[in-house]
């Protein structure tokens, strides 16, 4: 097959970490190539380096052949090389359409708009996404995995022969995925190469025809074909060694009272009658697609948005929280968001003061004095067993790689010391491994007390971590499913309520 | 050294440095307050060759003094510029502040102590009431200061009739004269531990961290159990206290306090509050500050300006000399915040 585009010995050093060394991949027409690594592998900084976002400090990227260096991601864009970045780039204040079109808003920066055409074209490419939603929506009002979809949308209306994808499905459910694994396997079969990323191994051997694999910014393969090659192959080539299959004691039935209760909850984000508790050492999960009111629910309860009936009991009292600083220092309750780039981290600022930011009011001395030894020594522990790869503490987390990000995000409120932890999404862009690990702290967290109200679009992550596992719909919670970690059955109970909404 | 993140004993994750970090020394070298203080030393050589009088004990007296009170300027602003904001109102705030001080010591009979601690709480007071309508109305601090600038000043006016406090006790003018350290004045002094307490607190304290956190991602530190709109009516209110003491730094030197000390509506101290912030590395989008950075932003600024008087470059060229530099500063914040940006920082 002939290979569209080609890198060669290509090197990239950052202060501290040598992100890539002397790596090649070569990528074909009509195929569905798949990049795969741990968390800091260097798979985005290979796709930066091939759009042009950073410049390599040696090797080569042949385009058709000819040797290219973009200095514009643009440039990438007009050479017919298409891209969906780990972190989002939307503008915020933009309508969907205008995202989708961004690059083709009028010819010249002085013509005129052509907002029907536009929006047009905008709604060709969310209703080949499955995405229902108006064209001329804020992005600023969409759910992250809504945004994810509209990033898509705006790759693929390019109609590129190169489509790169950066954990395009990270944040998305199986259900969206599907659509996206639909358009991938028409553009494949139009001639398009694809560079597909992602963690989700049952996602590369659905559509991937092809693999490289990345350890520590060097090739483990370069551009060999899937077929052959098992599940444990590829994990032994990222890891360096076999899947461990989590082995934990089995949880004992929490049967303490309610920590938290909602009765006939409803709010102002439209939730209607909703009833759950969840009692100390307790993991209930929340599934559901996307746009049920997840999220919307955790942070309505925080006090993000107003309670509009019902009632709120912790430890069996009626209480009112009004702000996330309330929630944390008083009752003790926690939220880790789904949104890192928006509300998980402050990029600007170092990885220690990420970690420690839900701590430093606990930690201060009489006077407020806070030193970061001490921050350190509580959130150090969490770090290490989350395995961030940092040149050190100091770093701005900025610049840590999309996975490690994530891990601070989680470990700050692992560390936090709540007797309530809501976690939103808390596996996305993490690497197996580093799951695996993530759950064996949930589950520590659980043992010691603490009650856990996890929201997961990762069926497997449910089903591997709740105790029992609530199933929401449009506000409303539809049913509940005991989880006995058989997961075809568990999933198949799951799916029923939600595709019950038809008949009701 | 920004204040965003400062160093202590970390553990480096085993195998993620496979290359050395830059050394201390070139890190220090690329930095911003490292180019200022490079300038800074060019200019001073030029200077001290080239006029006889830049190197006399009095040249070097008024320099330090004017050093401290525009460093204690851009402090004032600095504390705002923090949270993404910015205070047009710190002139009027220090001139409000400086003819309560004469009032208080001229009418009233207060001791010197008691009248500089009101004084600062009325700066503090004045801020907080910004930080308070910014934080209610969730207006951009420019709008509302630019109302609270002229509401703050003309009350001011109408109080004292416009007439200064020139009776002050010698203290006072004493004090402004006042050298430590052969012919180094006691208001840069002063203004150093000022310096001193600012590090600590951006570095060393949670109240400076959340404010750091409130201003570069206020969404995010709210996610995280930072109380953002108290945090930034704090920053406000530093704002006044630090304008305060600034007028009373300069009534310390002019041994008397009148309205117009920081001219019409306050508006001879913008320039000042702006460039030292902005040309010692404080990023206007918030979210980093530089303290040390501040202060050789200052210094940098008044030596230049004190050169250019003394080879008769006259006062209009000056200004508009300083007004181009505070263009390039911007434009090279801009810089910084595209670079940031393009690294997906902000
Ligand atoms: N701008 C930067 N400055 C400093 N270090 C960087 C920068 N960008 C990436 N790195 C480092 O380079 C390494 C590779 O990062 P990269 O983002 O390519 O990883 P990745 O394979 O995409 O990981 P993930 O699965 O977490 O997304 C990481 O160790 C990261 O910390
Ligand atoms: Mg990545």
């Amino acid at each position: 097959m002939a290979s569209i585009l080609e890198i060669r010995h290509v090197s990239k050093s950052f202060p501290g970490v040598k992100a890539l060394d002397d790596v090649s991949i070569s990528l074909a027409a009509g195929s569905v190539h798949a990049l795969l690594g741990e968390n800091g592998a260097g798979k985005s900084t290979l796709i930066k380096i091939i759009t042009g976002v950073q410049a390599p400090d040696a090797g080569e990227v042949l385009f058709d052949g000819a040797s290219m260096r973009f200095s514009k991601p643009r440039e990438a864009g007009a050479c017919g090389i298409g891209v969906v970045h780990q972190e989002r780039n939307l503008v915020m204040r933009f309508s969907v359409a205008e995202n989708i079109m961004l690059d083709r808003l009028g010819a010249h920066s002085l013509s005129r708009v052509d907002h029907t055409a536009i929006a047009d074209e905008a709604v060709r490419w969310l209703k080949m996404l499955d995405l229902d939603i108006d064209p001329g929506t804020p992005v600023s009002r969409l759910s992250v995995a809504q945004m994810q979809l509209v990033e898509i949308g705006k790759a693929l209306s390019l109609r590129s022969r190169v489509l790169l994808l950066d954990e395009p499905t990270a944040s998305l459910t199986p259900n969206e995925s599907a659509a996206l694994f639909a358009i991938i396997r028409k553009l494949k079969a139009d001639g398009v190469a694809i560079l597909f990323v992602s963690h989700k191994l049952e996602e590369v051997f659905g559509i991937c025809d092809t693999v490289t694999v990345l350890r520590d910014g060097r090739n483990v393969c370069d551009s060999v074909p899937l077929a052959g090659l098992n599940r444990q192959d590829v994990v032994k080539m990222m890891i360096g060694r076999a899947e461990q299959l989590a082995r934990r004691a089995p949880r004992s039935k929490p049967a303490a009272s309610p920590l938290l209760e909602l009765r006939g909850y409803s709010s102002d984000a439209g939730h209607r009658d909703v009833n759950l508790t969840v009692r100390p050492g307790e993991i209930v999960g929340l599934y559901g697609l996307v746009g049920a009111g997840r999220s919307e629910l955790a942070k309505s309860v925080l006090g993000l948005s107003r309670q509009t009936g019902g009632e709120v009991l912790l430890n069996g009292q009626a209480v009112h929280i009004t702000s996330v600083a309330s929630a944390l220092h008083h009752h003790g309750i926690g939220y880790v968001s789904e949104d890192r780039k928006g509300e998980g981290l402050i990029l600007l600022h170092s990885v220690l003061d990420n970690a420690g930011i839900t701590i430093w009011q606990r930690l201060a001395s009489r006077f407020g004095l806070l030193h970061d030894a001490t921050v350190a020594r509580e959130v150090g522990p969490v770090i290490a067993k989350l395995e961030v790869k940092t040149p050190s503490l100091q770093q701005t987390i900025g610049n840590l790689s999309g996975g490690n990000q994530q891990k601070v995000s989680v470990a700050k409120w692992i560390a936090a010391g709540v007797k309530l932890l809501i976690i939103d999404e808390p596996s996305v862009g993490i690497d197996i491994k580093t799951k695996a690990y993530l759950h064996d702290l949930i589950h520590e967290l659980a043992g010691r007390g603490t009650a856990i109200l996890l929201i997961t679009s990762d069926m497997p992550e449910m089903v591997d971590v709740a105790d029992r596992i609530l199933v929401m719909d449009r506000f409303r919670i539809k049913g509940e499913v005991e989880n006995d970690r058989v997961y075809e059955r568990v999933s198949q109970a799951i799916m029923t309520f939600i595709h019950d909404r038809k008949a009701a | 050294m920004t204040t965003a993140a400062s160093d202590s004993a970390t553990t480096p994750e085993p195998g993620a440095a496979e290359v050395p970090r830059p050394s201390v020394t070139l890190q220090v070298l690329l930095s911003n307050e490292f180019g200022l203080a490079a300038l800074i030393a060019v200019a001073v050589v030029i200077f001290a060759t080239s006029l006889p009088g830049f190197t006399s004990p009095f040249s070097l007296f008024t320099l330090s003094r004017q050093i401290g009170i525009d460093t204690m300027i851009g402090l004032a602003m600095m504390a705002v510029i923090v949270t993404g904001g910015l205070d047009l109102s710190v002139g009027a705030i220090g001139a409000c502040a400086a003819m309560f001080f004469g009032f208080g010591l001229e009418q009233l009979g207060l001791p010197l102590p008691v009248a500089i601690v009101f004084a600062l709480l009325l700066g503090a007071g004045l801020g907080a009431i910004n930080g308070i309508t910014v934080v209610r109305s969730g207006v951009h601090s420019f709008i509302i200061t630019l109302a609270s600038m002229s509401i703050f000043f003309g009350v001011m006016i109408y109080l004292t009739q416009a007439k200064g406090f020139n009776g002050l006790p010698p203290g006072v003018a004493a004090f402004g004269r006042m050298k430590l350290v052969g012919p180094v004045s006691v208001l840069l002094v002063t203004t150093l531990a000022v310096c001193a307490g600012l590090l600590v607190l951006y570095r060393f304290t949670a109240l400076g961290r959340q404010m750091l956190s409130a201003g570069a991602n206020a969404r995010a530190a709210e996610l995280s159990g930072i109380e953002v709109g108290r945090t930034l009516i704090f920053c406000h209110a530093l704002t006044g206290a630090l304008a305060a003491l600034a007028g009373l730094m300069l009534t310390a030197r002019t041994g008397a306090a009148v309205p117009s000390m920081a001219g019409h509506l306050g508006q001879d101290w913008l320039l000042p509050a702006f460039l030292a912030p902005v040309l010692g590395g404080t990023l206007l989008t918030g979210g980093r500050v530089s303290v040390i950075g501040t202060l050789l932003g200052a210094t940098f600024v008044t030596v230049i300006t004190s050169g250019l008087l003394l080879m008769r470059v006259s006062e209009f060229w000056v200004q508009a000399f300083l007004g181009l530099m505070l263009l390039a500063a911007v434009l090279i914040d801009k810089a910084r915040h595209t670079l940031l940006r393009r690294r997906g920082m902000i």
